[in-house]
């Protein structure tokens, strides 16, 4: 572990993994460490077959994990898609872990990916020293993915051009990578497949053409559907990043979960959870991950700061922060709604106050 | 004459479960049963012969009600794969003796309970486990109506065991469930039964029985027993599974009887009716106030027809497919194989040894729909309950609301026929007003059987126009408002009174106060008032106020003879009037120019509404002073600017000095050329006429169109076509003639002719004699 600030998932969980894997005896899909079913229990938590317990990754629709684990038992690749801030990555690194034991064959796409962070790229000094032959590919995470039969995960899919996009439409529908330079092709081991995100609140970034859609099976990932849920999801993340931080988790804590979570909740849903008042909503979408964040960031302040235990004061500001995104819009919903909601709430008074302050 | 205890056979069935209706059936081939006795209300057995007839098309539902009580009536519906209707039809084909031995609707109509909610629950318990073929259908019935009595769970699990058992195991669907363990776990025909037994024996050791469940379990006891020792040679009763343990146990006729002593007495036979009703696929599947079915109709229905092909899943994909590709979305073949193997590979990891409903939507989702639920949605609803309308034969018994419906077509002299034919009625005489409130009535109940041609109008004038015109599928229609009560008046009362519930907004609730009206449903009539003016508090939107005023108000001018208080109405059409005049010249700035046309309709309707209404001065000046804020008000809409102008300037409300003032403002160089033809327009809007009589409006407008450049008068030409094309030709001429000689040659077109001015003496002698009445004038003369 040492001063590594966040491990890989297959290795803070490598345990449970170790476990699953031995004791699974389940028909395992070629190259694949583990056996569906237990990829699902991983993901899901629950307990192993010799009853070891197994933490939940992914809180949620059990129906959605089936449905992404059975797609990449197909051979068929996987588009997760989802606002924000829904466990995408989350739910692709595990999977990857799960899967393959190695969750770190990733491209980032951007604006400025090109073809050859896709493909393969060339060693310019081999190439003009040999001339073209494999040994002057530099290989891709996709590349190298084809070629050992593992997993590639492909984030972020619509950041990028469609031109570039379109390169993946022959890997996914014929699991062959042409070479044209040098008349040769690397073909896919059993194994392979492709793991993207896309984020479908940004729309039009660059919209996947329908021939690359169609290559995909698309999991929508939501935002939690119950309040309890959500917390649930943000007791135990802030208990994880704060472990990995070296933060202390006051006692305190989860009731202050709750109420931030009440407050993202209701500005987000456009009205009181009662759904007595109709609120209007901000520009951000307030996702699950923001009301970690927000709540790590004031476990931080807490202890550094603080006395230790958390208050509304340390989370105040950084509720602030994550609500306000466009300084007027944003600005008037949020004192509306402390306004009409929040000041009539006794249990919130400490919120209101400090809210107000610091805007 | 007695059949041995062991001679009678107890299959526990699935109501309307697919599979379960097919192990029956084979079963029943091999037991070669001599009489055969179901689940259903003992004192209808009769009813069962219609199943066999020519005609009967499933679904259909088994009716029966109060012919003295209306509103209290019980369905039993019967669905293609019900086992019920299948071993009625076994039956029926081999002549052999089927009874129903379930307790007799005539005891349970008996029921005292006046209450419109409490009555709805019975219903819906009754329709499921009477017909005891819709077991999900009357769980989810029951859910919203009991939700907090304990004894929810245990009724539940005996109104569909098999659900709930599914539920636990984590399945979606009984159907599933009942795949996956009752079939595949024994190969042995016979064992499946005894298998479910043992399960059912086991449920019901850990769940409190209801008395209800008691009750009818002896009462089937005691029937079960009669019919014992009337018949010779086999027995199979046929109940849900539920139930089985119970009918097994052995009591004595002693005990069964004590038990039944709790009953309320039987009612006459002569209150009793029952008639079989054509019935709906989504019906089978909707919990529609008596409650109703399982949860995908159409998938069971394919599995039933498909029982025997092994490619059934397929098929079932390619409805689906083709039912995606009619909604409009492209669906390749490549998708639907990659779906295929999704649900192949879903099944194994969810460790199904089959199939189900669950896997294959979850994999359409991914690989069809591309993840996006909502298309599923929109299919689902089609695809699952489907639009499928069961018939019974033309001589079966009919059922209440259409007998109500002839019953008043004899008094009313109306014959229903399927080509169009006019009918003029005056609501005066008491003959016409009873027509009129009977189409209103049905078109309320969803069954236009007259359209009314001069709509809106009615109330205004004693004259209603119809078009009558029968549609066959009208009588189902009708029928289908049985849910809602046993004779027209009460069904169409309690429909509206529904839509009133449901309804948010203010102008359609007021449209459909006045329908109640008319169709003289005071009940409805008076919740949706109630509904109004609950509503009319919360409401800020300018346009829902002032389009809920017009029908209100022509209630309360022509709406007098009704019975209701318009005290009422009339005190809530003050209050929506100042809540709208003050709220309008804040509503209508920045508007597009749609919702600015929007607007001129909506304001210029509730004006005239407001003229006609006759309300107090004060009143009357907030909403003047509304319109001159509007009119006076610089970011206002300038076509609603043009509009208040012209409506106060009509009404005397203005001086013609202030207008032009107003009008040479707006038209003038300095205001963006699309400001003043947008004022322009909502002023002159179908009053282009006013030009041709006043001379300073008319030089405003003309100075203005003068002043246009020629491009800006290009750009705006089809503005000025459409305000002028107005006038009619005549008055075309008259406008051109005045604008273009205008100064030295007005009175040009009323040169008298001096060649004309012997025959002019004639015709006027000719006139007035006319005037005198001589009626011995002629043409000739």
């Amino acid at each position: 572990m040492g001063n590594i600030l966040r491990q890989p998932a297959e290795l803070s969980f490598q345990s449970e993994l170790d476990i699953l894997k031995s004791e699974d005896t389940g028909p395992k899909p070629s190259n694949w460490q583990l056996s569906p079913q237990a990829v699902v229990t991983y993901l899901l938590g629950g307990k192993s077959p010799s009853g070891k317990e197994i933490s939940a990754k992914y809180i949620g629709n059990r129906r959605l994990i089936e449905t992404a684990v059975a797609t990449l038992a197909t051979d068929r690749a996987l588009l997760l898609l989802g606002v924000p801030g829904t466990a995408k990555s989350w739910v692709s690194e595990h999977l990857s872990a799960a899967i393959c034991g190695d969750s770190t064959q990733v491209i980032q796409c951007t604006a400025g990916t090109d073809e050859n962070q896709i493909r393969y790229g060339w060693n310019y000094a081999q190439l003009l020293s040999k001339g073209p032959s494999k040994d002057a590919l530099v290989p891709t995470p996709l590349y190298r993915a084809m070629e050992s039969g593992t997993l590639c995960r492909l984030e972020e899919l619509t950041r990028m051009g469609s031109d570039v996009q379109d390169t993946l439409i022959t890997v996914l529908s014929e699991k062959m990578l042409p070479i044209p330079e040098l008349n040769d092709a690397v073909f896919a081991e059993r194994g392979f497949n492709v793991i993207a995100t896309a984020n479908n609140r940004d729309k039009g970034v660059n919209e996947l053409s329908s021939a690359l859609k169609r290559r995909f099976n698309v999991v929508v990932l939501p935002l939690p559907n119950d309040l309890n849920q959500e917390l649930e999801i943000i007791n135990q993340r802030v208990a994880e990043m704060g472990a990995s931080l070296d933060i202390p988790v006051p006692k305190n804590a989860v009731e202050e979960i709750k109420k931030v979570v009440t407050i993202f909740r209701e500005l987000r849903g456009g009205e009181t959870l009662d759904g007595k008042i109709t609120l209007k909503t901000p520009t951000g979408n307030l996702s699950t991950a923001e009301a970690i964040a927000v709540m790590v960031g004031g476990l931080s302040q807490a202890n550094w700061f603080g006395g230790g235990s958390l208050s509304a004061e340390d989370i105040s500001s950084n509720i602030v922060g994550a609500i306000v995104k466009d300084p007027v819009q944003d600005k008037v919903v949020l004192e509306e709604y402390l306004e009409t909601v929040l000041k009539k709430r006794r249990d919130f008074a400490d919120y209101y106050h400090n809210i107000n302050e610091v805007l | 004459m007695a059949v041995a205890q062991n001679d009678i056979h107890y299959f526990g069935i699935r109501h309307h479960g697919p599979g379960s209706c097919q192990r029956l059936l084979s079963e029943l081939e091999t037991l070669k049963p001599a009489k055969i006795l179901i689940e259903g209300p003992s004192d209808c057995s009769e009813d069962i012969q219609w199943l066999a007839k020519h005609g009967m098309t499933p679904p259909v539902a088994l009716l029966a009600y109060n012919a003295e009580q209306s509103g209290s009536s019980l369905y039993y519906p019967f669905a293609e794969f019900s086992p019920e209707y299948q071993a009625c039809l076994f039956a029926l084909q081999r002549k052999l003796d089927v009874a129903f031995i379930d307790l007799p609707v005539a005891i349970q109509l008996a029921k005292p309970e006046p209450q419109a909610e409490e009555s709805a629950l019975d219903d819906s318990e009754a329709t499921l486990e009477k017909s005891d073929q819709e077991p999900e259908a009357k769980s989810e019935t029951e859910e919203p109506i009991c939700s907090d009595n304990p004894l929810n769970e245990s009724s539940e699990i005996s109104k569909d065991p098999f659900s709930y058992l599914a539920e636990l195991s984590g399945y979606e669907d009984g159907e599933s469930w009942w795949n996956d363990f009752i079939e595949q776990n024994s190969d042995n025909q016979s064992l499946i039964f005894e298998l479910i037994e043992t399960i059912m024996t086991e449920l019901r050791a850990h769940t409190e029985i209801s008395d209800r469940d008691i009750q009818r379990e002896a009462y089937m006891r005691l029937e079960i027993d009669k019919a014992r020792k009337q018949t010779e040679g086999p027995i199979a009763v046929i109940c849900g599974a539920w139930h089985v343990p119970a009918l097994k146990e052995k009591h004595t006729l002693k005990a069964n009887r004590e038990i039944l002593k709790s009953l309320p007495p039987k009612l006459t036979k002569s209150k009793v009716r029952s008639a079989w009703v054509p019935w709906t696929s989504p019906r089978l599947a909707v919990a529609s106030g008596y409650g109703a079915g399982v949860k995908a109709p159409q998938w069971y229905q394919h599995l039933w027809r498909h029982r025997d092909n092994p490619q059934s899943l397929s098929l079932w994909l390619g409805k689906i497919a083709q039912t995606l590709r009619e909604k409009g979305h492209i669906v390749s073949t490549a998708s639907v194989i990659e779906a295929v193997r999704l649900y192949q590979a879903l099944a194994v990891i969810r460790n199904k040894p089959n199939v189900g409903l669950e896997e294959v939507r979850d994999s359409v989702i991914s690989s069809v729909c591309f993840g996006e639920e909502l298309q599923w949605r929109e299919i689902e609803q089609r695809l699952l309950l489907g639009n499928e309308v069961g018939s019974i034969p033309d001589d079966a018994p009919l059922i209440p609301l259409l007998e109500d419906l002839q019953k008043q077509q004899k008094a009313l002299r109306l014959k229903p026929e399927a080509l169009e034919k006019n009918l003029a009625l005056d609501l005066r005489s008491s003959a016409g007003l009873t027509k009129s409130i009977l189409l209103h009535r049905l078109t309320v109940l969803n069954v236009p059987w007259g359209k009314i041609t001069d709509a809106g109008n009615s109330r205004g004038t004693f004259r209603e126009r119809w078009i009558l015109c029968w549609q066959p599928e009208f009588s189902v229609q009708l029928i289908e408002n049985l849910v809602y009560g046993n004779t027209i008046e009460l069904a169409a009362n309690n429909k509206l009174i529904e839509a009133f519930n449901q309804e948010n907004q203010l102008s359609q609730l007021a449209n459909s106060v006045q329908l109640a009206l008319e169709a003289q449903l005071n009940a409805a009539a008076e919740v949706g008032l109630k509904r109004i003016d609950e509503h009319a508090t919360h409401t800020t939107d300018t346009l829902e106020l002032l389009s809920s005023l017009s029908p209100l108000i022509s209630i309360v001018r022509y709406g007098t003879a009704r019975e209701l208080s318009l005290h009422q109405i009339g005190e809530l059409v003050e209050r929506l009037m100042v809540q709208a005049a003050v709220s309008l010249p804040y509503s209508c700035r920045n508007l597009n120019q749609e919702e600015a046309i929007h607007y001129c309709r909506v304001i210029n309707q509730a004006h005239q509404s407001i003229l006609i209404a006759e309300f107090e001065q004060d009143l009357m000046s907030e909403w003047w002073s509304s319109l001159r804020d509007v009119m006076a008000l610089d970011s206002a809409d300038a076509q609603v600017r043009g509009l208040s102008a012209r409506l106060l300037y009509v009404s005397e409300k203005i001086d013609a000095d202030r207008l032009h003032i107003l009008l040479q403002r707006m038209l003038s160089s300095s205001v963006e050329v699309s400001e003043s033809a947008k004022f322009f327009e909502g002023f002159f809007d179908g009053v282009i006429d006013r030009l041709l009589f006043d001379t300073s409006l008319r030089k405003t407008v003309e100075n203005w169109l003068i002043d246009l450049d020629e491009d800006v008068f290009v750009e705006f030409l089809p503005l000025f076509r459409r305000v002028f094309s107005q006038l009619d030709a005549m008055e075309n001429r008259r406008f051109l003639d005045t604008v273009l000689n205008g100064k030295q040659n007005a009175t040009r077109g009323t040169t008298p002719d001096l060649s004309l001015t012997d025959s002019w003496t004639e015709h006027f002698t000719a006139v007035s004699k006319l005037i005198r009445r001589d009626t011995k004038w002629t043409q000739n003369q």
